[in-house]
C-alpha cells in the first residue's frame, strides 16, 4: 500500500519523527518496502493561465501558448505579465489553468532550459503529472481548477515535499489497509495522540427518492447498508482529493468515485455507489426501486465496469436490483449502474461480506480490485454505519446533494465481541523484561482496545465480564489481570498471546535485553584445529602417546639441548631425578616410547604426542602446545601385492607440509640445525618470519644413547615436531574463498630432461610457473631415476606441467609455444637435455 | 512387409549374439538401426499401406526397433564387463585385503573427547587453564585452610618460583569466574598433579574434567540431572547415578559421584566390592565463600561443580586393571583401541 506523509499528517503530528519513520513503521511490524522522496520544486514552477494556444505552422501536434504567470518573477516576461511557450500535450487549450515550469527548473528527469523550437522562443514547460514525480501519468498536461490563483506555487497545490511509503501489510493486518490503521499503530509506537477524520455534519435525512433493501444472504454479507442522494452534481473533484489519490496510486474518476475511493484509504473499508436511476424494482407494482442481495443465478451475467463480460453462478455473492445483478459483492460494480457524468441520483454502499466467498469470487473469475484485496482479508461489520456517515459527508459537500436518504441498515445479527484478559506478569514472563500496568493500558487503549476493568485471570475469550472474580488488593499480582473488548478491526486478536505479541512489537523488539546463555569463553577456533592435526596424524598410521609432564634432565643433554637457551623449570620436591624438570619438548619422551617399542619387537612405529610443553621466560612461565611424531619402518603394512618399502625423507616431508597446507598455510622451508637431526636432512618451516616447525632423521648418536641398536636397525627414524599455538593463531586468520571452477579444460603436456646435481627441482618448479602464472596451473615431478646410460653428476627428471586459461580454450599454437619457452628457458638456465 | 519384419527380427537377434567387441556393437547398430537399414526403409514403405492398416503396423514397427536397442544395448554392456573381469586368474576371495593403513588415538584421549562432546552437546564450553599455578588459585581462593594437609610437599608437587602443579582443576573455576560474570556452563579437561608413587590406581600425573555451571537459579536439582544425563551417555542409558554426602572446601553441600556398577549392574561383584556402586568424584554447589572472594554475588548466583577422574572413567569403561598402563604408550596396548573413534 502507497501512504503519503502528507495525507498520514491529517491523523497523526508525526512531524517529529519524520526522519525516523521508516524505521519506526519497520519496527512497529509494518514492512517498508520502499521509499520515494517527491522533492519540492521551488519558486519557479507555478499556476499559471494559458491565455492563447495557437498551432504551430507545420508540425501536427505542437501549439504555441502565451502563458499569463502573474507576479512571477522572471526576467523575460513583457509588461503584461506574459511569456510564450511551446506545448506538444493534446489537451493544451486556451483559457485552461495549467502547471508552468520556468527555465532554470530541476525535475526529477529533465532541467528546464530556456529554447528555440521552430525557430520560437519557448519560456519553459507545461508539464504533467509525471514531470513533476506525482504518479506515471503523461497523457497530458496537468488541468488545474478554473479558480487556481495564477502564480500559485505548485508544491502549495500539490502539498509537496513530501515521501510515499511503499508498505507491504501483512494478511492477517486488514486493519492496516487504511491511512487510519497505519496512524493508530504509529500513534501506539510513537505515544501520540490519534486524531480521528474529521466529522462532517449531516443534515436531516429529506429525500423523497425510496429504495428497497432485500439481504437474502445474511451469512455472506453479514451487514448491508444503502443510502439515497439526491441530485447530486458529478464533476471533478477538487484539487486536494485529486493529489491525495494521485499520490496514493489511484486514478481520479469523478467526485463520487473519488469520494469512495478516499474513504476506502482513509478508513480501509471500501464502498460502492450505483447511479439509483438504473436501479429496478422486484414488484412491478412498487414505485422505487430495490437493492437485493443475493447469489448470482446459474448463468447469470454481468458486465463489469471495466468492461469484462461475467458469467456467474451460484457461488456468487451479487448485488443486484430488482431485476438483474448490479455488482458483484465486494469485489466490482457493474457498468450499467456505475456512476457517470449523466448521473443525477445515487445509492451509497457500506456492507460487510463474507471474506472467504470474496477471495473464491476473486480467484473464480481471475477478477480483483482494491475492494476485493481488502474484504478477502475480513473486515469487520461493526462499522458500516460510521464509514457510510464519513463518505455521506464528503458526497454532501463535494457534490452538491440537494436530498439525503435514511440509512437502511440491514444487520440482522450483531458481530461477536471479543473480550480478553492480558497479564502483566505474563508479558515479562513471555517477553523478557517487565511492564507497568498502566504502560500496558496506555499501549492497548492507543490502539483502540477498551479497558474494561481488573480481574483475576481466566485464560481464553471472555463470555460475561460478570462472572470474573474481582481482584483484590491482597491478591498475588501475576494472577490479576486487564480485561479488553478487542475492536471489531483487529480480526488478529483471540488470545491473550496476541495482546503480548502488539505490546512486544509496539513497545519494541529492540528493547528485549539479550540474556547471555553463553560466554564465548571457549575458544573453539584453537579447539578445531587441535582436533584436526591429532587426526591427521592419525590418518598417516600414528598412535598417540600421553607422556607424563616432567620429564629427565640427562635426557635433554643427552639430545644435545643447551639448558641456557631453553631453560627448564625445576620441580622442588620430585619423586626422582629422572622427574625432575617439567618438560621443555616432547622429543625425549616420543624417543623413549620409540625405544620401548623396539625392544618389544615393533618394527613399524609411528607415535605422536598433542600436548603442553613448559616453557620459562623472564617474566613468567608460558605452556604451548605441541604436536610431536616420531616415525619409522615400512611405509605400507606388509601384505603381498605391495612392494615394501621404508619410510623416508619424502614420507616425513609429505606428512609436515601435508599437515600445513590442508590448514591452508603456505610456508616456506629453509635447513634447520640442531644437534639431534642429521645435518641436510632436517627442515624448518615458516610462514612469513614465524617459525611452524620441523622436522629431520634422528641421527645414530641419539638412538645409541636412547639404547637403540641403530646399525641393527637398518631404517630411518624421523622426527615430527610443530608449534600447534603458533599454527592455530595463524589459521586464526585465514578465509577460504570460493573462486569460480574453470569453463575451459586444461591441457597436460610432459617434459622430459637430463639435470646437472648442481641444480634443484625446486628451482625448475618455480621458473616454469613465473613463465606465464596466468597459464601455468601446476608442474609435478612423476619420474626421477639415474642409470648407467646416464652420465655422472646427472639425473633424468619427467615432468607433467598444467596449463589452463580462465577465459577461453587453450589452442594447440598457445602450448606449443609455452613449451618451445620452457624449454629454451631451461636450456639457458640450467643446462637441461632434452630426453 | 510384416513377414520381411519378422524375418530381420530374427537376423538381428542371430546376429546381436555374435557381437564379441566394441566394435562388432557398433557395426551391428549401424546395420540395423541406421539410416540406411532395413528397418528405416520399412518406414518410409509405410505409405504403401491402407490408412486401417497404418497404425497397427506402425505400433509393430517401434516395437522392433525397441526389441532391437535394447539387445544391443544389453550385448554392449556384457562385452565391456567381460573385459573387466580377470579371465585366467583364479580369483581368491580368501586372500587378505589391503591393510587400514590408520593409527589410533590413546584411551584417555578417547575418553576426555567423548565427555567433551557429551557436554558440548548439553550447551556447555570447554575452557583451558595453567597446569603450574599459584597457591591463590589452587588452595586460597578455593577456601583450603592454611594448615590443610593437601598443601604438604608429600601431596603436592611444588616448582620453583613459588609455584605448585595443580591437584585438581578446580582452579579453572577461579580462573574462568575471574574473567567472566555468570552465566557460566564450562567444563575444563586437563591435567593434575599429586605426589602419589605409581601403582594400580594411582599416578603423579592424571586428568581430570571440572564441570562448573554458576547462574541465576541453579540448585542441586540441575547438578542431580546433569549427572545422570553424562552417566547414561557415557555407560548406557541403563546405568543410574547418585550423590552423597561428602566434603570439600569449596562446596556446600559438598558430595561424592557415584555411578551403578557397569560390571555387574548393581547386583554387587569385585570392581563394586560389593556395593554396586562406584565413585566417579568430588561435586557439590558453589561455596559462598568461594563466590565472595571472587565478587559474585551469592545471593542472586548459585551454581553447581563436579569433577570427573578421567583415568577412572577409562579403566572402568575398557576394564583396565592397572593405572600405569595407561602411561608406557606400548603398540600393542594403543592399537587396541583403534576402533573406538
Ligand atoms: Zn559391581
Amino acid at each position: 500500500m502507497r501512504i503519503a506523509l502528507s495525507w498520514l499528517k491529517r491523523y497523526l503530528p508525526v512531524s517529529p519523527y519524520e526522519a525516523g519513520l521508516a524505521d519506526h513503521l519497520t519496527f512497529a511490524g509494518i514492512e517498508v518496502e520502499g521509499i520515494e522522496e517527491l522533492k519540492a520544486l521551488g519558486h519557479t514552477v507555478v499556476a499559471a493561465k494559458v491565455i492563447s494556444a495557437e498551432p504551430v505552422p507545420k508540425t501536427d501536434h505542437l501549439k504555441l501558448c502565451v502563458v499569463d504567470i502573474g507576479a512571477t518573477e522572471y526576467a523575460e516576461k513583457d509588461e503584461n505579465n506574459q511569456i510564450q511557450v511551446i506545448c506538444g500535450a493534446p489537451n493544451c487549450e486556451a483559457g485552461m489553468m495549467a502547471v508552468l515550469a520556468l527555465p532554470g527548473t530541476a525535475l526529477k528527469e529533465i532541467t528546464i532550459a530556456k529554447a528555440k523550437i521552430r525557430g520560437i522562443h519557448s519560456h519553459g514547460m507545461l508539464c504533467s503529472e509525471r514531470e513533476l514525480g506525482l504518479s506515471e501519468n503523461h497523457a497530458g498536461i496537468i488541468h488545474l481548477p478554473e479558480d487556481t490563483a495564477i502564480g500559485t506555487l505548485a508544491d502549495q497545490l500539490f502539498s509537496l515535499p513530501d515521501t510515499i511509503f511503499e508498505l507491504e501489510i501483512t494478511p492477517n493486518r486488514s486493519d492496516l489497509l487504511g491511512y487510519i490503521g497505519i496512524a493508530r499503530d504509529l500513534s501506539a509506537r510513537l505515544g501520540l495522540a490519534l486524531i480521528p477524520p474529521e466529522a462532517n455534519a449531516l443534515p436531516a435525512a429529506n429525500s423523497s427518492l425510496k429504495l428497497g433493501l432485500i439481504n437474502e444472504e445474511p451469512e455472506l454479507c453479514p451487514r448491508y447498508t444503502a443510502r439515497v442522494f439526491e441530485n447530486v452534481k458529478i464533476q471533478e473533484s477538487p484539487l486536494w482529493l485529486k493529489t491525495a489519490l494521485i499520490k496514493s496510486g489511484l486514478r481520479p474518476v469523478n467526485n463520487v468515485v473519488d469520494i469512495t475511493n478516499f474513504v476506502m484509504l482513509e478508513l480501509g473499508h471500501p464502498l460502492h455507489a450505483f447511479d439509483y436511476d438504473q436501479l429496478e424494482s422486484r414488484d412491478i407494482q412498487q414505485d422505487y426501486p430495490d437493492i437485493v442481495v443475493r447469489k448470482a443465478f446459474a448463468n447469470e451475467t454481468l458486465v463489469t465496469l471495466d468492461g469484462k463480460n461475467m458469467v456467474l453462478g451460484d457461488a456468487n455473492l451479487v448485488i443486484a436490483d430488482g431485476k438483474k445483478a448490479s455488482a458483484l459483492a465486494g469485489v466490482m460494480g457493474s457498468k450499467h449502474s456505475g456512476i457517470t457524468g449523466q448521473t443525477r441520483n445515487i445509492v451509497l454502499e457500506s456492507a460487510a461480506f463474507h471474506p472467504g466467498n470474496i477471495r473464491r469470487t476473486s480467484y473464480n473469475l481471475k477478477l480483483s480490485s482494491d475492494s476485493s484485496y481488502r474484504f478477502e482479508r475480513h473486515l469487520s461489520a461493526r462499522y458500516a454505519k460510521e464509514i457510510s456517515d464519513r463518505a455521506a459527508g464528503l458526497i454532501m459537500l463535494l457534490a452538491d446533494a440537494k436530498g439525503m436518504g435514511e440509512l437502511l441498515d440491514n444487520y440482522p445479527k450483531e458481530e461477536e465481541e471479543i473480550i480478553l484478559g492480558v497479564r502483566t506478569s505474563r508479558f515479562e514472563h513471555l517477553i523478557g523484561f517487565p511492564i507497568s500496568a498502566e504502560k500496558m493500558r496506555e499501549t492497548l487503549e492507543k490502539l483502540g482496545f477498551c479497558y474494561l476493568q481488573d480481574a483475576q485471570y481466566k485464560p481464553g475469550i471472555v463470555k460475561d465480564i460478570l462472572n470474573l472474580q474481582m481482584a483484590s488488593p491482597l491478591d498475588d499480582p501475576r494472577t490479576i489481570a486487564q480485561y479488553y473488548r478487542i475492536p471489531g478491526y483487529r480480526k488478529d486478536i483471540s488470545r491473550e498471546a496476541d495482546i503480548l505479541e502488539e505490546l512486544a512489537r509496539l513497545i519494541g523488539y529492540d528493547k528485549v535485553p539479550k540474556i547471555t546463555l553463553m560466554q564465548q569463553i571457549m575458544d573453539r577456533h584453537a579447539y578445531r584445529i587441535q582436533k584436526k592435526a591429532a587426526e591427521w596424524m592419525v590418518s598417516w598410521g600414528a598412535y598417540e602417546t600421553l607422556n607424563y609432564s616432567f620429564t629427565d634432565p640427562a635426557q635433554m643433554e643427552a639430545l644435545g639441548f643447551n639448558e641456557s637457551e631453553l631453560p627448564y623449570i625445576q620441580l622442588l620436591n620430585p619423586q626422582s631425578m629422572n622427574q625432575s624438570v617439567m618438560r621443555v619438548s616432547l622429543i625425549p619422551q616420543l624417543l623413549t616410547n620409540l625405544a620401548y617399542n623396539l625392544n618389544h619387537a615393533e618394527r613399524d612405529i609411528r607415535l605422536f604426542e598433542l600436548g603442553k610443553v613448559y616453557h620459562k621466560t623472564s617474566s613468567a612461565h608460558t605452556e604451548p602446545k605441541h604436536l610431536g611424531a616420531i616415525c619409522t619402518g615400512r611405509v605400507y603394512p606388509e601384505h603381498f601385492k605391495k612392494p615394501s618399502q621404508l619410510l623416508d625423507y619424502s614420507w616425513a616431508k609429505g606428512c609436515f607440509e601435508g599437515l600445513l597446507s590442508s590448514l591452508g598455510i603456505v610456508s616456506s622451508m629453509s635447513p634447520y640445525q640442531t644437534p639431534y637431526l642429521a645435518e641436510g636432512e632436517a627442515y624448518a618451516y615458516f610462514y612469513q618470519d614465524i617459525m611452524l616447525g620441523f622436522y629431520g632423521r634422528v641421527t645414530a648418536r641419539v638412538l645409541e644413547a636412547w639404547g637403540v641398536d641403530s646399525t641393527n636397525l637398518k631404517q630411518e627414524v624421523w622426527l615430527m615436531n610443530w608449534l600447534l599455538d603458533d599454527i592455530v593463531e595463524i589459521c586464526r586468520n585465514l578465509a577460504t574463498t570460493y573462486t569460480n571452477i574453470p569453463k575451459f579444460p586444461a591441457v597436460t603436456r610432459d617434459l622430459s630432461f637430463l639435470l646437472s646435481d648442481k641444480y634443484r627441482y625446486g628451482e625448475i618448479q618455480e621458473t616454469i610457473l613465473a613463465l606465464d602464472p596466468a597459464l601455468v596451473q601446476r608442474v609435478q615431478v612423476f619420474d626421477e631415476y639415474r642409470t648407467k646410460q646416464i652420465p655422472e653428476g646427472y639425473r633424468s627428471l619427467s615432468l607433467h606441467i598444467v596449463l589452463q586459461d580462465q577465459e577461453k580454450t587453450l589452442t594447440d599454437e598457445r602450448v606449443d609455444a609455452l613449451m618451445a619457452s620452457v624449454q629454451k628457458t631451461l636450456s639457458q638456465k640450467y643446462e637441461i637435455t632434452m630426453r | 512387409m510384416k513377414d520381411q519384419l519378422e524375418l530381420m527380427l530374427k537376423e538381428a537377434e542371430q546376429e546381436i549374439a555374435l557381437c564379441s567387441n566394441p566394435n562388432d556393437i557398433l557395426n551391428t547398430k549401424a546395420k540395423y538401426l541406421g539410416k540406411k537399414s532395413a528397418l528405416n526403409s520399412l518406414y518410409s514403405r509405410m505409405k504403401e499401406l491402407s490408412a486401417e492398416e497404418r497404425p497397427a503396423f506402425g505400433n509393430q514397427l517401434n516395437l522392433v526397433r525397441a526389441r532391437i536397442e535394447s539387445l544391443i544395448t544389453e550385448r554392449g554392456n556384457a562385452i565391456k564387463e567381460a573385459s573387466w573381469a580377470k579371465k585366467a586368474v583364479v580369483f581368491d576371495s580368501s586372500m587378505p585385503g589391503m591393510p587400514l593403513d590408520r593409527g589410533g588415538y590413546h584411551p584417555l584421549s578417547i575418553v576426555r573427547r567423548e565427555i567433551d562432546e557429551v557436554f558440548l552437546s548439553m550447551g556447555f564450553e570447554i575452557a583451558e587453564a595453567f597446569d603450574i599455578e599459584d597457591e591463590f588459585h589452587n588452595f586460597d581462593a578455593l577456601n583450603t585452610p592454611q594448615d590443610h594437609p593437601s598443601r604438604n610437599l608429600a601431596d603436592t608437587f611444588y616448582v620453583e618460583g613459588g609455584k605448585l602443579l595443580r591437584t585438581q582443576t578446580s582452579t579453572v573455576q577461579i580462573r574462568v569466574m575471574e574473567s567472566y560474570k555468570p552465566p557460566i556452563r564450562i567444563i575444563s579437561p586437563g591435567r593434575c598433579y599429586r605426589n602419589d608413587k605409581p601403582d594400580p590406581s594411582h599416578s603423579p600425573v592424571f586428568h581430570q574434567v571440572e564441570a562448573l555451571v554458576v547462574d541465576k537459579g541453579i540448585s542441586m536439582s540441575d547438578l542431580q540431572d546433569t549427572l545422570q544425563n553424562f552417566a547414561a551417555i557415557m555407560f548406557g542409558p541403563n546405568v543410574k547415578s547418585r550423590i552423597r554426602p561428602h566434603f570439600f572446601p569449596f562446596t556446600e553441600p559438598s558430595a561424592e559421584m557415584d555411578i551403578s556398577c557397569v560390571v555387574c549392574g548393581g547386583s554387587g561383584c569385585r570392581v563394586c566390592k560389593q556395593s554396586g556402586w562406584l565413585e566417579m568424584g568430588g561435586a557439590g554447589m558453589v561455596d559462598p565463600a568461594v563466590f565472595d572472594i571472587l565478587g559474585i554475588d551469592s545471593e542472586i548466583y548459585t551454581g553447581f561443580a563436579f569433577g570427573l577422574g578421567i583415568e577412572r572413567i577409562a579403566m572402568l569403561k575398557y576394564n583396565i586393571p592397572d593405572m600405569r598402563i595407561l602411561f608406557e604408550n606400548d603398540l600393542r596396548m594403543l592399537r587396541q583401541f583403534k576402533g573406538e573413534m
